[in-house]
C-alpha cells in the first residue's frame, strides 16, 4: 500500500510532450480516412459499381493492400504510438529515453508508411520499365518493387529494414524509461515491454525469412506465424495494455485483480505464439502442427475470460457511467466484440467449421469485428479522452461524438453479420460444387449490405474528424498548474 | 457555440464527482478472498497448459532434429517460438526471483494513486 508521505512527482508537462501525441493523432486520423476511403473503393469493385475502373494505378487489387497496410501501419501503428508517449511516462514516472528521437521516430514512420503505399500502387508500373528491369538484372535483384508477396507483409522489400529499425528504435525509445523501473511493475508495463520485443521480431520473421531463407510450406507456415503474431502479440497486448491503464484512471477505481491480469499476461505469452498455423488449416503443414495450433487457440480462450472477467469486475456496481461517460463507453463496446470475436476463433479454428468458411466472407467479417470493433475502438475512446486536454479544448459537440460513436459501433456489426451470412453462403455454394460464378452472383446483396455499413462507418470518422476540427477552432479553457512538482526522473 | 461540454464533468479523472460509496471491510474481505481463488484456478487453467505446450514444441523440435522428415520444414516457425517462449520464460524466472510478484495487488493501487496526483497538478481539470 502507498505510505502517508508521498514523494511529489514530477510535471506532467515534463514527461509527456503532448505536441507529439497529437501529432500521432492526426497521423493515425489521416491513414484512417485513406483506408476507409480504399475499402469503400473496393467494396464498390466488388459491386461493380467502381467510379474509378479503369484507372489502373487506382485498380482495387493495389487499393486493398493500401486499404490493409494504411490501416495496420499508418492507422494503428500511430495511434498505439501516440497513445504510449501518454501512458509510458505517466506509469514509469520517467520520460522517453529522448524525445529528438521521438520526433525522428515519427517522421521515419509515415516515411515508411507512405513509402509502402507508394510502392504498392507504382511498384508494377516501374517494374515493367525496361531499365528497371535492367537494373534488376544489373543488380541481381529479382524481388517486386512493388508489393512483397507475403500476406499483411505487403511493405516492399526495400522498405523493410527501414521499418525494422524504425521498430528497434520504438523498443528503445520506450523501453529505457521501462527498465529504470524499480520493484513490482504494473501489468500495462508488462504488455508494453512485451510488445516491443515481439513486434521487432514477428516484423523480421514475417518480412525477412519468407523473402529469404524459407520458401515453399515453409514459408507458408511462417507467414501464418507472422500474420497470426501481427495481431496477436502486436496489436493484442498494446490494445490490453492500454485498457488496463485507461479504464481504472476513467472509472477512478483500480483494477479488480491485478494478479488475474497477470495470469492473463503470462498465458497470452505462452499460448499465442502457439497458434499461428491455424490460418492454414486443411493445407500440406503435417496435421500434428495443426492440431497444436487448434488446440492452444481454443486455450487462449481462457485467457481472454481473465481479461473480460477482470474489467467486468472493475465496473461492476456502476453500470449507469457507460451512459454518460463516452470513452467508457468506447472501450466497453470493443469489450463485447473482442469476446465475440474470441468466441467466433474458437468456433471456427476447428476443422468442422473451417470446411464451410474457409477463404469466405465469414473471415472477412471477422477480421473487420476485431481490427475496427476492438481495437479502433479503443483508439477512439483514448482520443475522445485525450483530444480535449491536447488541444486544450472541450469537445466542441456532444452530439457529433455520439454518432461518431452510433454510426461506428451499429456499422460495424451490421458489416460483421453480414460477412459472416455471406461466409455460410459462400460457403456452400462452393461445397455444392456449383460454377464459381454462381456464388459471386449470390453474394452480390451482401456486398451491397457491406458497402453501406461501411458508409455508415465512415460517416461516423467524417463526423469525428469535423467535431476535432470544429473543436480546435473553439475557445482555449483556463488551466490551474500551481501545484509543487519535482523534476522528472531520469 | 460549444454544447455543454460532457468529458470534464462525467469523464474526467480528479473532478468534482461525489465519492463512491466505500464498501465495508467485511465485504472487502470477502471479495479479496474470491479474487485470490479465482486467480489461484485461473491461474493453474491457463498456465499449466501452456507450460505443456511449451514443452510440447520442444519436444517436436527434438523429434524433428534427430530426424522427423515430415515436420522438418517446420523447423522455422518451431524455432521462433521456442526463442520467443524461452526469453519469456527466462523473464518469468528472473521477475520471481525479484520479487516482481510479491505483493502482487499493490502496483494497481501505486498507478492510481500517481495518475490522481499528476491530473491535480491541472487544478483536477483537463
Ligand atoms: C469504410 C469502411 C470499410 C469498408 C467498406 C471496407 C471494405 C473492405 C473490403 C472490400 C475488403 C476486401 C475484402 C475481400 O478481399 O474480399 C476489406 C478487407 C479488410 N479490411 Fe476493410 N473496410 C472498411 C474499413 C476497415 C477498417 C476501419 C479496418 C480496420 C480497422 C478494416 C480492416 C480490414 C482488414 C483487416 C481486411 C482484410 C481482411 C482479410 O484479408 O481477411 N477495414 N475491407
Amino acid at each position: 500500500m502507498t505510505s502517508d508521505v508521498k514523494p511529489l512527482l514530477p510535471r506532467h508537462d515534463d514527461l509527456v510532450n503532448e505536441r507529439l501525441v497529437a501529432w500521432y493523432f492526426l497521423a493515425a486520423l489521416t491513414f484512417l480516412t485513406v483506408s476507409m476511403l480504399a475499402g469503400l473503393l473496393v467494396a464498390l469493385q466488388l459491386i461493380r459499381a467502381n467510379p474509378l475502373d479503369g484507372v489502373e494505378l487506382l485498380s482495387p487489387a493495389r487499393w486493398r493492400m493500401v486499404h490493409t497496410n494504411a490501416i495496420a501501419y499508418g492507422f494503428l501503428a500511430n495511434a498505439f504510438l501516440g497513445c504510449l508517449h501518454w501512458a509510458i511516462p505517466r506509469l514509469t514516472l520517467r520520460p522517453v529515453a529522448s524525445v529528438a528521437l521521438s520526433y525522428f521516430i515519427f517522421s521515419a514512420w509515415q516515411f515508411v508508411v507512405v513509402c509502402t503505399a507508394a510502392g504498392i500502387i507504382l511498384g508494377p508500373s516501374f517494374q515493367a520499365q525496361d531499365w528497371v528491369a535492367e537494373l534488376a538484372s544489373q543488380f541481381h535483384i529479382s524481388m517486386s518493387l512493388g508489393a512483397q508477396g507475403v500476406e499483411w507483409g505487403e511493405t516492399p522489400f526495400w522498405i523493410d529494414p527501414v521499418a525494422q529499425l524504425g521498430l528497434l528504435l520504438v523498443a528503445i525509445n520506450f523501453m529505457t524509461p521501462i527498465v529504470r523501473q524499480r520493484g513490482p511493475m504494473y501489468v500495462s508495463l508488462w504488455y508494453f515491454m512485451a510488445a516491443f520485443v515481439w513486434t521487432f521480431l514477428t516484423y523480421g520473421m514475417g518480412n525477412f525469412m519468407p523473402e529469404y531463407v524459407v520458401g515453399g510450406v515453409s514459408g507458408g507456415a511462417v507467414g501464418g506465424l507472422f500474420i497470426h503474431d501481427l495481431v496477436g502479440l502486436f496489436v493484442t497486448p498494446l490494445g490490453w495494455g492500454l485498457m488496463y491503464y485507461f479504464v481504472p484512471i476513467m472509472l477512478k477505481r483500480p483494477i479488480w485483480s491485478h494478479g488475474l491480469s497477470l495470469v492473463g499476461f503470462w498465458g497470452l505469452a505462452f499460448f499465442y505464439p502457439l497458434q499461428g498455423i491455424h490460418h492454414f488449416l486443411y493445407t500440406p503443414i503435417p496435421m500434428f502442427l495443426q492440431y497444436g495450433a487448434i488446440i492452444s487457440t481454443i486455450a487462449v480462450e481462457l485467457v481472454v475470460t481473465t481479461v473480460v472477467i477482470n474489467f467486468i469486475g472493475t465496473i461492476w456496481g456502476d453500470g449507469e457511467v457507460l451512459k454518460k461517460n463516452l470513452p467508457i463507453r468506447w472501450f466497453y463496446c470493443g469489450m463485447i466484440y473482442y469476446f465475440i470475436t474470441c468466441f467466433q476463433c474458437a468456433l471456427q479454428v476447428t476443422l468442422t467449421f473451417q470446411k464451410l468458411i474457409h477463404f469466405t466472407d465469414w473471415v472477412v467479417g471477422h477480421a473487420h469485428l476485431v481490427m475496427f470493433g476492438v481495437f479502433s475502438m479503443w483508439i477512439f475512446g483514448i482520443m475522445t479522452y485525450l483530444f480535449p486536454r491536447l488541444i486544450g479544448r472541450d469537445w466542441y459537440s456532444r452530439k457529433l461524438c455520439e454518432i461518431h460513436f452510433w454510426f461506428s459501433a451499429v456499422g460495424v456489426f451490421i458489416m460483421f453479420l453480414d460477412l459472416g451470412l455471406a461466409g455460410v453462403f459462400q460457403g456452400y455454394y462452393w461445397a455444392s460444387l456449383a460454377p464459381w460464378d454462381v456464388s459471386v452472383t449470390g453474394s452480390q446483396s451482401f456486398w451491397v449490405v457491406r458497402a453501406f455499413a461501411g458508409l455508415m462507418m465512415f460517416s461516423g470518422t467524417l463526423c469525428f474528424l469535423v467535431n476535432l476540427y470544429l473543436t480546435w477552432r473553439g475557445p482555449v479553457r483556463e488551466l490551474n498548474p500551481d501545484i509543487d512538482v519535482a523534476p522528472a526522473l531520469a | 457555440m460549444n454544447e455543454p461540454n460532457f468529458l470534464p464533468e462525467d469523464a474526467f479523472p480528479g473532478n468534482d464527482d461525489p465519492p463512491r460509496k466505500k464498501p465495508s471491510p467485511t465485504d472487502e474481505a470477502k471479495s479479496a478472498r474470491f479474487r485470490t481463488r479465482l486467480t489461484i484456478v485461473l491461474a493453474v487453467l491457463i498456465l499449466v497448459p501452456s507450460m505443456y505446450g511449451f514443452v510440447g514444441k520442444f519436444y517436436e523440435f527434438v523429434r524433428i532434429y534427430r530426424g522427423d522428415w515430415e515436420g522438418s520444414f517446420a523447423i522455422a516457425p518451431m524455432l521462433n517460438y521456442l526463442l520467443a517462449s524461452g526469453g519469456f520464460l527466462c523473464l518469468f524466472f528472473w521477475a520471481t526471483a525479484n520479487r516482481m510478484f510479491h505483493d502482487i495487488e499493490e502496483p494497481k493501487h501505486a498507478m492510481l494513486d500517481n495518475e490522481q496526483r499528476l491530473d491535480q497538478q491541472l487544478g483536477g481539470k483537463p
